[in-house]
């Protein structure tokens, strides 16, 4: 196993292959693209939090010269959903909103001011039933099921028990529990929603380019709710500025704009305002989590129990996977030896949330590392110690059925440890200041997909023609985390030749493969495993037609650098043009395919729920954050992170230190100040302005080191890269705090108020402590 | 297209008069940086039949430096506070207030007019159209009631300036002008506590510029926000001191971000003789506690902007001193 | 004033990446619509309601504006550049080029403005400190990279300057 700090690997990396089209403007993003002779789409949303539809007329909107079309819940007659066993929501609200911002009808029409004024003429009345914004008020006994097939207002429970857990506490020789709130945050990828969709009447063809990074499964959603045959839709992803998870999920202004396009019998364009961005969100939910943990005096973890709550909003979205996840991922880090755990996901009247980078793991991390970080304390270990003694020894299969098959969180300890001084300074910092450590972990791709149907994982194509260029052909959407770069490089390794010989196509039904999408992390593990497939098939063919052309076996020949000799250094040697030329003879432009397929052993226990969090590889990650406190403000500045993540190998190690950076930076963003607010229902947060992401100026030297575990499925050992370290920074800096100023918070995010209601609290304990003293003496 | 913008005309006067005149229509309003008025129009809580663009006015935009005072236009752009010489070696603390303010973009247009004039904020205001009217409107904008303090008869929205509490802690006075002439008047004239109705200029009035003199020794402003940039304050105090023989001769505390109109802290004339000791931080504490009541218009907890106002009141006072 | 009443429109002249152009727009017009509606310059990001991202960073004048914030009309006898104005002969400016390599772009949104800011700091000073980057940028918000090769993007451009 190697350590590499991108600056020593003398592997830098590539910059992204479409990065130049990124710095000179060329880049069309949704918005971006050729509009002539679109209508405006907009959509009119409820105002109340819970209601019966009673009345809806369109009527007059209708009759608005300029209008083209109104569509209304009783349009929409087939729900979606990402799950195949939770499709509860309409792309327009039926008989029923459940969230302020629902939509409840939209319009197209010849320009925004016609559409909006359309918007105003739609009359709708509502019977407002009572509605919950927090968890507990919706799972009251009383309370009025949003969803009449979910008794008390819960989406999923999952109880799972593994190990011996009262042995395990009995065994221990500190218990410790405690109860961390996490809020509800939002992905805010800065381009808001948008989606351009195309109708041709007299073929039946819809055409729609969109900001999704689940191209397929919007095909799919396209082609349920509008009830058209999948054979009649082609969606086109073009430059998408951001994900996160935000579009992890088909969104119902991409099906409303669909079916617009439809009954306009033309071409639609419809762009979402950031208010309505936030409001079709899927993020990482509100959660409460009570976590409770044996250690022995030698830091050994002996048994743990966790219950989490999660505030999952009007729909089911992905929120089954996400209470599974949570649970899920309190394994395949840490040697535990039990493990309980109970999960909630909870209804209420608020926009639905969904998976969010480093999707159901974070907030029970948060829950996790910060307990231990306290255990250790009381027991005098150091932070790292408690850590190394707990680590698995790969490969191994966990008690839930994960496998691990390598593991490199004791190099990424050994890296972040001494890089930032930790033995040093740990504890002797300036009042005020701290270090605070955490780990982490995701997982490279989930091993079983949502949507079964015995395919293969990924599937690649590659053309090669008489121009010698290779055209890689593959569904994975890149939405800015270098995926189709990754693919180049799988190709262009695997033959042998430079990247300004591959091409790549992506995210276009009408070309490329079938691909599930961007989530999870699962594209360089699976795309890149059936790019390299690919390549060897065609490589394959090549040697075969080098072999014929220099008279001599496929076994002999040697491809280096792009030129085909028979032997190591043969005098015979052909070019690769030379090769393609014979390769094409008779047989004319090659097309040659690869897939990945994920062995059934990995996909997970077989308890009910299993699948959910097993994976070929997890990346591991630690870091360390320094801080400082104001104690009389309340306000946390982050001044360093030093961070290592186990990726396996860095295919590209410039984009996973960028992943790496992108990460830990988003988990500062939930540490720090990100947190959506709702006020009655109403998203109070919807602006960049009271939606408050870091800015540059607050935003700490990222210091990224690279461990490379190689793993044995991984291609060429790679593991995922962009999640697995976000979850280490909210304990990590939560820890410091601590640390600095002696308050442990409960809480996410560490807000200034929150902080000095912390610190205002702690006075009053040690006044109130201090005068006890005082009259005992 | 914006279609709030979409009726709009726009005038482009060159000089203060001509300004004045075009902006006497009902219906006209000034527009200079436009960082906040365009951002209320796109929301709908401002609406102008006609803009007068004051951004050509050279007159507006001068900054004369005198021996111990200034005199600064109110078309001058934040961004030149922030770099002038003249106004860093009087006045730095106009330049500290004003580089906090919003983010560089902003700065390069918006301007001292723009800041002092500033429209209140308030979480129930500065939203959509669609989430006003969700929420049946409020008292600042076509509604009756205010969400912040529904039983109260007036808006709590806040005034979130930076520029004003420097600028009240030295002593400002403003020059308006409006169809009827020019007037001078101190700065904190300009204010009134009303968050609907925070300015006490008539229709069609312009502020042409602020006076500054020195007159005490040192001054310091800080802003309390949650991020490094962009945020508006969630407090803001603007501390000026001047120490005779290790005692206080005189001290003025400004603030911002706590009520509908930055105003100074009141009463500290009494402070006037004493040592800068613990108990006197303690006392500075107490007085800003007392005066500075937010109400619930951020996000952010109001008793959270009272505590870290007075922290940073007893914080900037004990530096100066020092 | 919706319905059959025409708004007002006027002849505005403006030079945009150098080349003087005059076109109708709206009094109310806002620089980025005019710019990515009518001159089709579509580098000129709209991310928020309002001059809350900076995506929409242009240069005016040289001077670093949020076009979401600015009448077009202002700009009449004005310069107004965009990131696409960088190009030399099609090629990437220096600091276009090391956002490319330094990956300061990774989904690319918020890259324009966020250049655009870039070259306003590095025309007034061309070899920034970390911290006067951070300044320069405070107002262009990015949601990949956590800003670290952003600002060795820009550090690598006023590098290869000297």
């Amino acid at each position: 196993m190697t350590i590499v700090y991108e600056a020593r690997t003398g592997r830098h990396g590539v910059p992204l292959i479409d990065g130049v089209d990124k710095v000179t403007g060329r880049a069309l993003y949704t918005a971006d693209l050729d509009r002539a002779g679109a209508l405006v789409g907009v959509i009119l949303r409820s105002p109340v939090a819970h209601a019966e539809i009673i009345r809806v007329d369109t009527s007059k909107a209708r009759a608005l010269d300029g209008v083209a079309a109104v569509l209304t819940g009783a349009d929409c007659r087939v729900a979606y959903g990402v799950l195949p066993i939770a499709m509860n929501e309409y792309p327009l609200a039926r008989d029923r909103v459940r969230y302020r911002g629902e939509p409840v009808a939209a319009v197209a029409a010849i320009d925004e001011t016609t559409a909006q004024r359309a918007l105003e003429l739609i009359e709708i009345e509502y019977r407002e039933l009572p509605a919950y914004f927090e968890s507990t008020d919706a799972r009251a006994p009383d309370a009025v099921l949003l969803h009449d097939n979910k008794p008390g207002n819960v989406e999923r429970e999952v109880h799972h028990d593994f190990g011996d857990l009262d042995a395990g506490f009995a065994a221990a020789d500190l218990v410790r529990e405690h109860r961390v709130c996490c809020a509800e945050i939002n992905h805010a990828q800065i381009e808001p929603h948008a989606c351009l969709a195309e109708f041709d009447p007299s073929s039946g063809r819809l055409t729609v380019q969109d900001v999704s990074q689940v191209v397929y499964y919007l095909h799919l959603m396209l082609a349920r709710c509008l009830e058209m045959d999948e054979a009649q839709i082609r969606v086109i992803k073009p430059f998408v500025g951001g994900g996160f998870g935000a579009r992890v999920e088909v969104l119902n202004f991409e099906i409303v704009t669909a079916m617009l396009a439809r009954a306009a019998g033309g071409k639609v364009f419809m762009q979402l305002t950031r208010e309505e961005t936030f409001l079709t969100h899927r993020s990482r939910p509100q959660t409460d989590v009570v976590l409770k943990l044996g250690m022995r005096k030698d830091g050994r973890f002996t048994a743990c129990a966790c219950e989490v709550t999660q505030r999952g909003g009007a729909y089911a979205g992905y929120g089954v996977v996400t209470i599974l996840y949570a649970g899920a991922l309190l394994q395949g880090i840490y040697d535990i030896p039990a493990i309980k755990y109970d999960g909630y996901r909870v209804y209420a009247n608020l926009p639905p949330c969904g998976a969010m980078r480093g999707h159901g793991g974070v907030n029970t991390r948060f829950a996790f590392e910060t307990l231990v970080d306290k255990m250790a304390r009381e027991l005098g270990l150091d932070p790292f110690a408690v850590r190394r003694a707990n680590l698995l020894r790969a490969p191994t299969q966990t008690m839930n059925g994960l496998m691990v098959q390598s593991y490199g969180l004791a190099e990424c300890l050994d890296a972040v440890e001494r890089a930032s001084g930790w033995k040093e300074r740990f504890g002797r910092m300036p009042a005020g200041k701290a270090l605070g450590m955490a780990c982490s972990h995701y997982v490279s791709g989930s091993a079983k997909p949502i949507h079964f149907t015995g395919e293969p994982h990924a599937v690649i194509h590659l053309k090669l023609d008489h121009d010698g260029g290779v055209t890689a052909l593959t569904g994975a959407a890149d939405i800015g985390q270098g995926s189709s770069t990754m693919v180049a490089i799988a190709v262009a390794e695997t033959l042998g030749v430079g990247l300004d010989r591959i091409r790549v196509v992506s995210s276009d039904t009408a070309i490329t493969p079938k691909d599930n999408g961007a989530y999870s992390s699962r594209i360089t593990f699976m795309v890149g495993n059936a790019a390299i497939a690919a390549a060897q098939n065609l490589k394959m063919l090549l040697v075969e037609a080098a072999a014929k052309k220099l008279e001599s076996a496929p076994e002999e020949i040697v491809c280096d650098g792009g030129v085909f000799r028979v032997g190591q250094g043969g005098q015979a040697a052909l070019s690769f043009k030379e090769v393609v030329s014979a390769a094409l003879i008779d047989e004319g432009a090659i097309s040659v395919k690869g897939s990945f397929t994920c062995p059934v052993e990995f996909q997970g226990g077989k308890h009910r729920g299993g699948a959910v969090g097993s994976t070929m590889g997890f990346s591991y990650a630690a870091q360390v954050v320094e801080t400082s406190v104001d104690d009389a403000t309340g306000q946390v500045s982050v001044d360093k992170v030093w961070v290592a993540l186990d990726c396996g190998r860095a295919i590209n190690p410039l984009a996973v230190a960028g992943q790496i950076e992108g990460s830990v930076w988003m988990g500062m963003g939930q540490a720090l100040c990100e947190e959506t607010r709702y006020l009655d229902g109403l998203a109070a947060h919807a602006s960049f302005l009271d939606y408050r992401m870091p800015t540059i100026v607050e935003s700490p030297a990222i210091e990224a080191f690279i461990v490379e575990s190689k793993d044995p499925n991984g291609p060429f050992g790679a593991k995922e890269a962009s999640e697995g370290a976000l979850a280490g920074f909210p304990p990590a800096l939560v820890s410091a705090i601590g640390h600095a100023i002696g308050v442990d918070l409960l809480e996410l995010p560490a807000t200034p108020d929150r902080l000095l209601e912390a610190i205002g609290k702690r006075r009053q304990k040690a006044a109130a402590a201090a005068r006890k003293q005082r009259a005992a003496s | 297209m914006s279609v709030e913008l979409a009726d709009v005309v726009v005038a482009q006067p060159a000089t203060i008069e001509e300004a004045v005149a075009l902006a006497a229509d009902a219906g006209a309003r000034y527009v200079a940086g436009g960082t906040d008025l365009i951002v209320n129009m796109r929301r709908g809580v401002t609406t102008a039949a006609r803009l007068v663009d004051i951004s050509g006015i050279a007159a507006l935009k001068t900054i004369v430096v005198e021996a111990n005072g200034a005199v600064i236009g109110g078309g001058v752009e934040i961004a030149r506070l922030v770099g002038h010489d003249g106004i860093a070696r009087l006045f730095p603390v106009i330049a500290q207030a004003a580089v906090t303010i919003a983010a560089p973009a902003h700065r390069n247009v918006a301007t001292v007019g723009g800041n002092l004039c500033l429209d209140t904020r308030c979480i129930y205001y500065n939203q959509s159209e669609w989430w006003r009217r969700s929420n049946g409107w409020c008292l600042k904008n076509r509604g009756d009631t205010c969400h912040v303090a529904p039983r109260g008869e007036r808006c709590h929205a806040a005034f979130s300036g930076d520029l004003a509490p420097a600028l009240l802690a030295l002593d400002a006075e403003v020059e308006i002008a409006g169809s009827a002439g020019r007037r001078r008047m101190p700065l904190r004239d300009l204010y009134v506590e009303d968050g609907k109705a925070h300015l006490t200029l008539a229709p069609g009035e312009l502020l042409v510029c602020v006076r500054v003199t020195r007159k005490m020794d040192a001054f310091a402003y800080e802003k309390i926000r949650q991020r490094g940039a962009i945020d508006y304050p969630l407090a803001g105090v603007a501390v000026g001191l001047t120490m005779r023989e290790r005692r206080i001769a005189d001290l003025r505390i400004g603030l911002t971000g706590l009520a509908s109109y930055p105003f100074l802290a009141a009463g500290l004339e009494n402070l006037v003789g004493r040592e800068v000791d613990d108990d006197l931080l303690k006392e500075i504490d107490r007085a800003v506690q007392r005066q500075a009541q937010p109400m619930r218009t951020t996000l952010a907890a109001a008793h959270y902007r009272r505590l870290a106002a007075a922290a940073v009141a007893r914080r900037l006072v004990a530096r100066l001193a020092a | 004033m919706h319905g059959s009443a025409r708004p007002r429109k006027r002849l505005l002249r403006v030079e945009i990446n150098g080349r003087w152009r005059e076109d109708a727009v709206l009094d109310g017009a806002l620089l980025v619509d005019y710019l990515r509606e009518t001159v089709r310059l579509t580098s000129v990001k709209t991310g928020c309601d309002g001059g809350e991202c900076g995506a929409c960073t242009v240069l005016l004048d040289g001077v670093a504006v949020s076009a979401c914030l600015t009448l077009a009309v202002r700009c009449e006898g004005r310069s107004v550049e965009t990131v696409e104005g960088l190009l030399k002969q099609g090629r990437p400016s220096r600091l276009q080029q090391a956002f490319h390599e330094r990956l300061g772009a990774q989904c690319g949104f918020c890259t324009p403005g966020m250049i655009m800011a870039s070259e306003a700091l590095l025309r007034r000073n061309p070899h920034p400190s970390d911290d006067e980057i951070r300044a320069a940028l405070a107002g262009n918000l990015c949601r990949c990279t956590g800003y670290v090769k952003i600002i060795e993007s820009v550090k690598a451009a006023s590098e290869a300057s000297s």
